[in-house]
């Protein structure tokens, strides 16, 4: 590490220099008419980022976000900041955003953010409050603090058609109700209550969210998978791939196999979904389960 | 044993009262069992509460055979699967597998938990050889690889950037079945290992007269030492498959025997297994209740873990065979420099030039760079704060550990061990679960005042009683092991704030401000200074309680004071490294074997190679992975614990 390091000094010098030297242009105040340099924290700021059109200059964490989200997809140009619970503030500062975008996860180092750049912080998931329409209206507030509300007007007036669309195909599903949960090991499962983004979607889709218990922060873990007996006529749909040894244990046990959702058919399973995203999450979400459920996935 | 005629019977009976309190809702099925023609009810009965009711039963009875044959083998009331690291070296094992090999899973997580359990005991055991397995430190030696243990798979976890549920729910420890192989795989366990145990029982006895008395009537020492030891391991590594991390029944189960007048082997690998089975069996009773009530669900072993503490602390008068002053200077004769103060002068001056070093360099994407005036003037406000704090924390921690260490004559002492780590851990996890968006300041001030709580629960402990004063590692490894029970059970709770906290368990330096590093790096000064003042007693200590105090040295006031002086540095250096680096136990171990053998050059030295190698781990930390910033106390955790391994499996002198 250290030789390479050595051999690539004078160009990299160079790149800081310009990228410092340009720093300093930056903090003299933005004119309007520049595009917006954003630089996304919190993964569903980046997503709703996105949703507006206006893809960030650097987000936390993308190794991961492109392992685990697939989609929307985030350009290879976009500078990766490490870690979402310890962000490169020098690398940060070096990307030169003009907002940073942030959510109440991360208030511990706001203070610290805020002297590189302002910071708009957005609550998505908050105890006992659904998340979707968070989600909505992080688009409006968005785009009028970027300066381009059109674009949080539009992504709005789609976002709704998308799901209007998706709920009328859903609407012939609406005679049971769905538990959407995400499969742990052979024995436990978590159960996405109404103020998860998927249980909050369901609802905006016009489906009866099966899980009605307790929900402790968006969802319920770990829950033995017995308790899914106490919701006989639910859809089972299972949200991203199920453990390799949990199927094994899975196809073995006894009560898994009884419950009626699963001695019924009625058990379906989505691909990978970002359980704490933004609108883009929620319309992947919907549209996933529209597919899923008509037998098209 | 009248106490048993009466006690267990009753224990039994709530047993059993509460599972049929919990089964009472659900109709009994016809046997034999034939999920055909059963109802969901009944197979709910038939496939889920009652192979949980059976498997309760099998696995405390196989956790306190497990903790029995320990402690004899040992001859060590507090040894069980969970205080020598056995149960993390399993966790290890799962983790690493599940993440880099999920194949490997494929044949039962057994073979893999019973390497990694076999490997945590291997190493405990090593360090302790070297030191005649005393009790207290066979102890620490556990506590400390289990830490390590936890904090690679912390690290592998995070790495993995994701909550791994299926993880989670191992390391709560859950009851949960849904069919009857998991009684199958432990009554088999059980039923071999009980045999074993049988066997193993008449040798024991032998060999409880001593080694050498044992080896003189013929016994092979070494090989029914190491049948047993495989034999428990084994044992505690089946339960830890099956069912996840239920700690401290091992413990529990053979002190309640004695405890209710077990005297000797046979009665206690009798009966240890039958107290454990009970034990087990209300505390999952007790589940199965609040479950019922519409409570939340709450892993099984996440309450076991609770009782760990108090347990502990329960035990420690009970404690005999502290470990003797002398037999514990495993370092030998160290060289003593004839002139410190040039040595420190030169360090001293190395670290001032390193961190200068470290401010100009670093990296950029593309490579490295150093940074020109103009730069610096915009990195310097990032930069300085996290060099000061790192150097300082380093510091603090160190002198905490000298200080330890001298007072204790246990060179396994260590800050981490002393509990405040546990407490900060706590306080800070208490605000992210109180407060909807906690501020840095609000965390830091949690993370202060459950530090502060440990310290006063420790020194109030010391000061309760006049024990000697390595048992006041073990009190603070009850306070350690409580808090992490009840992380362990929030983290079972499962959501974003369970991240949180576990990405702050592993250290970061890139939040503090510049004001948090200096009055950091203040309170390091001052610590230093009080630390000189009480050189004296820093270097009778060492000597044992009988001497120091015949040299008139007051050993209640010395060890309160010594203990503040610790706990206070320990707590203020968490806030920034987390609960653990190794720092404190490394760095005054190299002072000492670099020459700096007088007290006041002691403590000098190791906070200034305590704040070097904090510096050296912190750049490294930031480094290696970028832009991705590792934890801070894991990294120096990593480069910290292979040396501290060689060091402590080393033969003395």
């Amino acid at each position: 590490m250290v030789s390479s390091g050595a051999s690539s000094l004078g160009p990299s010098r160079r790149t800081l220099l310009t990228a410092a030297g340009a720093f300093f242009a930056a903090s003299t105040p933005l004119r309007a008419a520049e595009p917006p340099r954003l630089a996304a924290i919190d993964w569903a700021m980046l997503e709703t980022a996105v949703a507006i059109g206006h893809m960030p200059v650097a987000a936390c964490e993308l190794i991961r976000y492109r392992a685990d989200v697939v989609s929307p997809r985030i350009p290879p140009e976009v500078v990766d900041l490490g870690l979402r619970g310890a962000p490169n503030f020098e690398l940060l500062q070096l990307t030169r955003p003009s907002l940073i975008l942030s959510s109440p996860y991360y208030t511990r180092y706001e203070d610290r953010l805020r002297r590189l750049a302002p910071v708009l912080s957005l609550p998505f998931f908050l105890p006992e409050e659904p998340p979707l329409p968070k989600a909505m209206a992080a688009l409006t507030t968005l785009a009028e603090h970027v300066g381009d509300p059109s674009a949080g007007k539009v992504a709005l007036e789609q976002t709704d058609r998308a799901l209007d669309a998706a709920a009328a195909r859903l609407a012939r599903h609406s005679d049971r109700p769905v538990a959407l949960v995400d499969i742990g090991d052979a024995r436990h499962l978590r159960a996405f209550g109404f103020d998860s983004l998927f249980g909050s979607t369901l609802d905006r889709l016009g489906l009866t969210n099966a899980w009605t218990g307790k929900t402790a922060f968006s969802f319920m873990a770990p829950v033995p998978i017995e308790r899914l007996a106490k919701m006989p006529e639910a859809r089972l749909v299972i949200v991203g791939p199920i453990p390799l040894q949990a199927q094994r244990g899975l196809s073995r046990s006894v009560l898994w196999q009884a419950l009626p959702q699963v001695a019924e058919g009625r058990v379906h399973q989505l691909p990978k979904v970002n359980a704490f995203g933004g609108v883009p999450a929620a319309l992947r979400f919907a549209g996933l389960l529209a597919d899923t459920l008509d037998g098209r996935a | 044993m009248t106490a048993t005629r009466t006690i267990l019977p009753l224990a039994a009976a709530a047993a059993c009262l509460l599972w049929l309190l919990a089964a009472r809702q659900l109709p009994l099925p016809g046997w034999p069992l034939d999920p055909e023609g059963m109802s969901l009810g009944q197979i709910r009965m038939g496939f889920g509460l009652m192979p949980r009711g059976v498997i309760a039963l099998l696995a405390g009875a196989a956790l306190g055979l497990s903790g029995a044959i320990l402690q004899v083998v040992l001859r060590n009331p507090v040894a069980d699967p969970t205080t020598l690291g056995i149960s993390s070296g399993a966790q290890l094992a799962l983790v690493m597998a599940t993440i880099f090999a999920p194949d490997l899973l494929a044949g039962g997580r057994w073979p893999i938990a019973m390497t990694g359990g076999l490997a945590a005991a291997g190493l405990v055991l090593t360090i302790g050889a070297r030191r005649a397995f005393a009790p207290v430190t066979m102890v620490i030696a556990g506590m400390l690889v289990g830490l390590t243990a936890s904090a690679v798979a912390t690290a592998v976890t995070l790495a993995q950037g994701q909550y791994l549920l299926s993880l989670v729910i191992w390391n709560g420890g859950s009851l949960v079945q849904q069919d009857w192989s998991g009684v199958r795989n432990l009554s088999a366990v059980l039923a071999l290992g009980g045999a074993a145990a049988g066997a193993l029982a008449r040798p024991l006895r032998v060999l409880s007269l001593g080694a050498e008395g044992a080896a003189g009537l013929g016994l092979n020492v070494a090989l029914v030492r190491l049948a047993a030891v495989v034999l428990a391991v084994a044992v505690a590594a089946s339960v830890s498959a099956e069912l996840g991390l239920i700690a401290f029944v091992g413990l529990a189960a053979p002190a309640l025997t004695r405890s209710m007048g077990a005297r000797g082997i046979g009665p206690l690998l009798l009966w240890s297994p039958l107290v454990g089975a009970l034990v087990l069996s209300i505390c999952d009773g007790l589940v199965l209740a609040v479950e019922g009530s519409g409570g939340e669900m709450f892993p099984t072993g996440a309450l076991t873990g609770l009782v760990g503490g108090p347990l502990l602390i329960w035990l420690l008068p009970r404690l005999r065979g502290s470990t003797p002053p002398g037999t514990e200077t495993a370092e030998g004769t160290a060289p003593r420099l004839s002139c410190p103060g040039r040595l420190l002068a030169v360090v001293g001056l190395g670290l001032i030039t390193a961190a200068a070093l470290l401010l100009w360099i670093g990296r950029v994407p593309g490579g490295w760079a150093v940074l020109d005036p103009g730069s610096m003037a915009a990195f310097l406000p990032m930069r300085l704060p996290r060099l000061v704090a790192a150097a300082a924390s380093g510091a603090a921690l160190a002198l905490a550990g000298a200080m330890l260490q001298r007072l204790t004559a246990n060179p396994l002492a260590s800050p981490e061990v002393l509990g405040v780590s546990g407490g900060a851990s706590l306080g800070f996890a208490a605000v992210t679960f109180a407060v909807a968006a906690p501020s840095g300041l609000m965390l830091t001030s949690g993370t202060m005042a459950g530090g502060a709580l440990a310290l006063a629960l420790l020194l109030a402990f010391t000061a309760r009683r006049d024990m000697p004063a390595e048992r006041v590692l073990l009190a603070g490894i009850a306070v350690s092991a409580f808090a992490s029970a009840v992380l362990s059970a929030t983290m079972a709770v499962g959501d974003a704030r369970s991240w949180a906290i576990l990405t702050w368990l592993s250290g970061a330096t890139s939040t503090v401000s510049l004001a948090g590093a200096l009055s950091l790096a203040a309170l390091a000064v001052a610590i230093w200074l009080g630390g000189l003042a009480t050189s004296r007693w820093l270097s009778v200590l060492p000597l044992g309680p009988s001497v120091s105090g015949g040299l008139g040295v007051n050993l209640r006031l010395a060890r309160l004071v010594l203990i503040i002086m610790a706990g206070t540095a320990t707590g203020a250096a968490t806030v920034i490294t987390g609960p653990l680096s190794f720092v404190g136990l490394m760095a005054p171990h190299l002072s000492r074997r670099v020459g700096l053998v007088r007290p006041a050059d002691h403590l000098t030295g190791s906070a200034l190679i305590g704040a070097g190698l904090m510096l050296v781990a912190d750049f490294g930390a930031r480094m290696a992975g970028f832009p991705y910033e590792l934890p801070l106390g894991l990294f120096a955790t990593l480069i910290g614990a292979p040396w501290l391994i060689w060091l402590m499996t080393r033969r003395p002198g």
